[in-house]
This record gives structure tokens, C-alpha cells and sequence, in this order.
């Protein structure tokens, strides 16, 4: 087939009503696919929980009333954006770090053996168990949450960057010789950005985790914090109302994220694609 | 112009020390067009990377004289599967103009009747295409020697039939030197004005043929000629006489 009939082929596929309408179904199918079971549940719990008088499991219907009252105020710039802001900045880090790290271990196989088994037992650590010990040294606002994110972060990032970039194709890296072309620039991150993303996808639940933990264990804002004095002051409905919104936050940064990695890696996904037909 | 001047290559590593080449001295003249043929595992790619400069000779030197470009065996990997055609043309032009580099591009796609597919990424065109878009890059970089290391081994025979009319037009439209290496032999009498036959490995120049057919060539005529029947026959023996030398040990 020629490349030209190939191009129109595609272009008109996409383009008539037909193809429109069944593009839309496709599309309503997916998101009734993905939001039947969540509604579903919700539904199950209000009524469930209805007229609930357990001081512990108050009613959804008061949980939402508490969750608009808590967190639609002063608590989202007090609270939720310096808890937001802290993981955006320690996650930000890990992965220019991870990144920068894991292309220059990953470029030389000497570095790679000699700097091996220190990362593993490093990141063997627990990051949580690093909140105190930081403290000590780092004292207990953002610049030692953001160090805590950091230090649980960067570890897949980093590893899954040095296989990424050890796999990288050799006819590739040969053509850049040949052409002049600068590998760090134009191959080795790209070839790697796969494994990279797989690393940064565990990076951010990793980094979710760490926000709270940092904020539960000493602060005096943030998400973790209010949580636990919504706990501490029997205020159940607000505490299950933090439960509610942690849970919210991770479901969209997952989504921010599956939408950064269709783009970035739209070629490869594509290119997966064509290796199976 | 490219001159190799009693190249050698040894593999030693393991413990297991292989010698790939013997001693390789030919030169390839100015806008000549030579094609390297030999038995399967006579070491050609390893001519081609010592040529390329991607590999250090053991002894002996491998000289290019001007800019040069290769075209690689396997192009769906040599082509980078993140960029779109025309960014994979571009890519080696980076010090140019934007508006230097897009007529380069295109001057160089039109050249190869890939246009159309500018926008397309390698991975969503057939092999022989991409075989194209990879001629398009070496094309666009403007080299005075261009070595190609069995570029249409892996493309089918009809694909491969205007493969090689192609690279018959680039090499007259561009003037370049070019150094073919293949296993084909009638691709290698069909294509140069020389071959060079190579041994078995460790190998050696076992004959250097002038191919004086008349420049004008096409896959029917040509390859009925007498004279072409003849050529393949030359070629043919000395690759058979390269394999039983070997089997005997010599």
C-alpha cells in the first residue's frame, strides 16, 4: 500500500460522521466502565450508612456535609496547598535527581557495579523510619518533609532510569556517533523515558504515602496533621471527610500523571503497537 | 575517497581471541561506487565499523576522506522511534537554520518518494520504507562517502529490486563515494562499478573485479546481459574457492 493511500485512508477514517458517532460511544462506554463501580459503591454507603447513630460511622450524608465544611475554607490554602506544594516540590527533586543520577550510573558499567550495592540497601530503608532521624537535623518544617519525599521517592526513579538506560538500543547509539548527533541529548533519556515513567508511577504513590507520614508524625499544617487532630478531638466526620479527600487527591494526580505519560510516550505505546500486528 | 591500508581485527576477550580481519588494503576512488561481497561471517560488519570509525583496528588504518554517513542493516533500529520522519531526517543537521534544515529535509524525502510520510513515525511505515527514510537521513547530512552495510538484507525481493535502483540514482545524483557491503552477489555485481571479494574470516581481499557494465543499468536488461552472467560466475567462484580454502584450513 502506498504511503499516500495510508495517510488518506487514516484521515478520512477519523473524520466521517460515522466514524465520529462510534468514537463517542466508544468513548461514553469507557467512562461508564470506569465510574459504574465507584457510584455504585457510593450509593451502597449512603444508604447504608443512612440515619446511621455510631458515633464512629456517621452517615455519608454527614461525612459530605462535614468534608464541604472542613476543606471548602481557609483549610485548603492553610492545609491541603502547603501539603500539595511540598509533595509537587520533593517529588520535583526526585525526579531531576533520579533522573540526572540514573543516566550517569547507567551510562558506565564500572559505575553501575561499583555504586550497586550501596542503592539497594538504600533504598531497602523505609523511608518513614527516616522522618525522626531527619528531624534531628532538618527540624520539623517543610525542608524536612520535602527531604523525606525525596529520599523515599528518587529510588525507583533512579534504578528503573539506570536499566533504562543500560538497555538502550546500540544501532541507536551508533548512528549518533556516526552523525554527530549529542546521545545525552537526544537518546539516552528518550530511549530510557519508559522505564523512567514506570519508576516515577511508584514514585508518586510512594510520595503520597510520605506527605501524609511526615505531617502525622510532626507538623503544624497540612493534610496528615488534620487528619490526625480531627482523630485526636473525636471530630469523626471531619477525620473520615481527610480519609475521603487523601483518596480523591491520589486518584487525580494518577490521572494528571496517565495523561503526562500518554503524551510523553505516545511513540512508544504506538510503536508496541505495530511490533504486535 | 576512502583508503584501507592492511586493516586488521582481533576479538580478545574471554579469554577467546577471534580474528575477524586478516589483512584488508583496498581504496575506493573518489565518486566510485565499490561493493564488498564475501561468504556469511567473513567479517564485513566489522569492516564497516572500523571504517565508521565505531570500532579501533587492531593494526593497519581505515582513512575517509570527507563527511560521512552510513546506512545501517538494521534501519527500525538505527531510526529513532520517538521522532517523525522529518525529525529523524533533521536530526544530524541541528547547526543549521530551521529554514536550511526543512529545505534540506525535504529536498532529501522528495528524493526518495517519501514526502507524503514527513509527518508519519517510523514505526507506522513498512520496512522498506523506513530503509528510505534512513537513505533520506544519510541523503540530507550532504557526506562524500557513504558506506551501507547490508541495507536491504532484511526487505522483501520486489522492495529490494527498487531499493537498489534508488541507491543507483542517489549515487549519480549526489556524486558521493559509496562502499556497499553485502551477501548478495548479484546484488553486488548489479550495483558498483567494483567488487571487492572478501575471504573467509580471518579475512583478506581475495579479488578486487572491475564491473565495467555500461553505466545505464535495470533490473531486466542488465541482469539477462551475457556479460553480467559472466561477472556473477567470477564472483561466485572466488567465494566458493574462499569457503573450501577455509574448510581445508589454509
Amino acid at each position: 500500500m502506498s504511503i499516500t493511500s495510508r495517510a488518506s485512508e487514516l484521515g478520512s477514517s477519523l473524520r466521517t460522521p460515522y466514524a465520529l458517532r462510534r468514537r463517542a460511544y466508544a468513548a461514553a462506554k469507557r467512562v461508564g466502565i470506569w465510574l459504574g463501580l465507584p457510584v455504585a459503591l457510593v450509593t451502597a454507603w449512603w444508604f447504608a450508612s443512612a440515619g446511621s447513630t455510631d458515633f464512629y460511622w456517621p452517615s455519608l450524608r454527614r461525612i459530605m456535609q462535614a468534608f464541604a465544611e472542613t476543606w471548602f475554607g481557609p483549610r485548603l490554602v492553610e492545609d491541603v496547598l502547603p501539603s500539595l506544594a511540598r509533595l509537587a516540590v520533593g517529588y520535583a527533586i526526585a525526579l531531576l535527581l533520579g533522573i540526572a543520577l540514573g543516566v550517569a550510573i547507567g551510562s558506565s558499567v564500572r559505575t553501575r557495579a561499583v555504586t550497586e550495592p550501596a542503592l539497594e540497601f538504600l533504598r531497602a530503608i523505609p523511608p518513614p523510619i527516616l522522618v525522626p532521624v531527619i528531624m534531628l537535623f532538618a527540624g520539623i518544617d517543610d525542608g524536612m518533609k520535602v527531604i523525606v519525599i525525596v529520599f523515599g521517592c528518587i529510588w525507583p526513579i533512579l534504578l528503573n532510569a539506570v536499566e533504562g538506560v543500560r538497555a538502550t538500543d546500540e544501532v541507536l547509539t551508533d548512528t549518533c556517533r556516526v552523525y554527530g548527533v549529542n546521545p545525552l541529548r537526544h537518546l539516552i533519556v528518550r530511549a530510557a523515558s519508559p522505564q523512567i515513567m514506570t519508576g516515577a508511577r511508584q514514585a508518586l504513590s510512594i510520595g503520597i504515602i510520605l506527605m501524609v507520614i511526615s505531617e502525622m508524625v510532626a507538623a503544624s499544617s497540612g493534610l496528615g496533621f488534620t487528619v490526625v487532630q480531627f482523630q485526636r478531638g473525636f471530630q469523626i466526620p471531619e477525620m473520615w471527610s481527610g480519609v475521603l479527600l487523601l483518596g480523591l487527591i491520589g486518584v487525580t494526580l494518577a490521572a494528571i500523571f496517565r495523561f503526562a505519560e500518554h503524551k510523553i510516550l505516545g511513540w512508544y505505546h504506538g510503536s508496541r503497537d505495530a511490533d504486535r500486528r | 575517497m576512502l583508503i584501507v591500508d592492511r586493516l586488521s581485527k582481533v576479538y580478545d576477550a574471554h579469554g577467546r581471541r577471534v580474528e575477524a580481519l586478516a589483512d584488508i588494503t583496498f581504496s575506493v576512488g573518489e565518486g566510485e561506487f565499490a561493493c564488498v561481497v564475501g561468504p556469511s561471517g567473513c567479517g564485513k560488519t566489522t569492516l564497516l565499523r572500523c571504517l565508521a570509525g565505531l570500532l579501533t583496528p587492531t593494526s593497519g588504518t581505515a582513512t575517509v576522506h570527507g563527511k560521512l554517513a552510513v546506512v545501517f542493516q538494521e534501519y527500525g533500529r538505527s531510526l529513532f522511534p520517538w521522532l517523525r520522519v522529518r525529525d529523524n531526517v533533521g536530526l544530524p543537521l541541528k547547526d543549521l537554520s530551521k529554514k536550511e534544515r526543512q529545505a534540506k529535509v525535504d529536498t532529501a524525502l522528495a528524493a526518495v518518494g517519501l514526502t507524503d510520510a514527513a509527518g508519519a513515525y517510523p514505526w507506522q511505515l513498512s520496512g522498506g520504507m523506513q530503509q528510505r527514510v534512513a537513505i533520506a537521513r544519510a541523503i540530507a547530512y550532504g557526506p562524500r562517502v557513504l558506506l551501507m552495510d547490508e541495507p536491504f538484507a532484511a526487505v522483501d525481493a520486489q522492495t529490494r529490486a527498487d531499493l537498489e535502483d534508488l541507491i543507483r540514482d542517489v549515487w549519480h545524483r549526489l556524486g558521493v563515494t559509496l562502499l556497499f557491503i553485502t551477501h548478495d552477489i548479484d546484488e553486488s555485481v548489479y550495483l558498483g562499478q567494483r567488487v571487492i571479494v572478501l575471504s573467509s574470516a580471518p579475512s583478506r581481499v581475495a579479488e578486487n573485479i572491475a564491473i565495467d557494465l555500461p553505466d545505464e543499468r535495470d533490473q531486466l536488461t542488465t541482469r539477462g546481459d551475457a556479460r553480467f552472467v559472466e561477472f556473477r560466475g567470477r564472483v561466485y567462484a572466488h567465494i566458493q574457492k574462499a569457503k573450501r580454502d577455509h574448510a581445508r584450513g589454509t
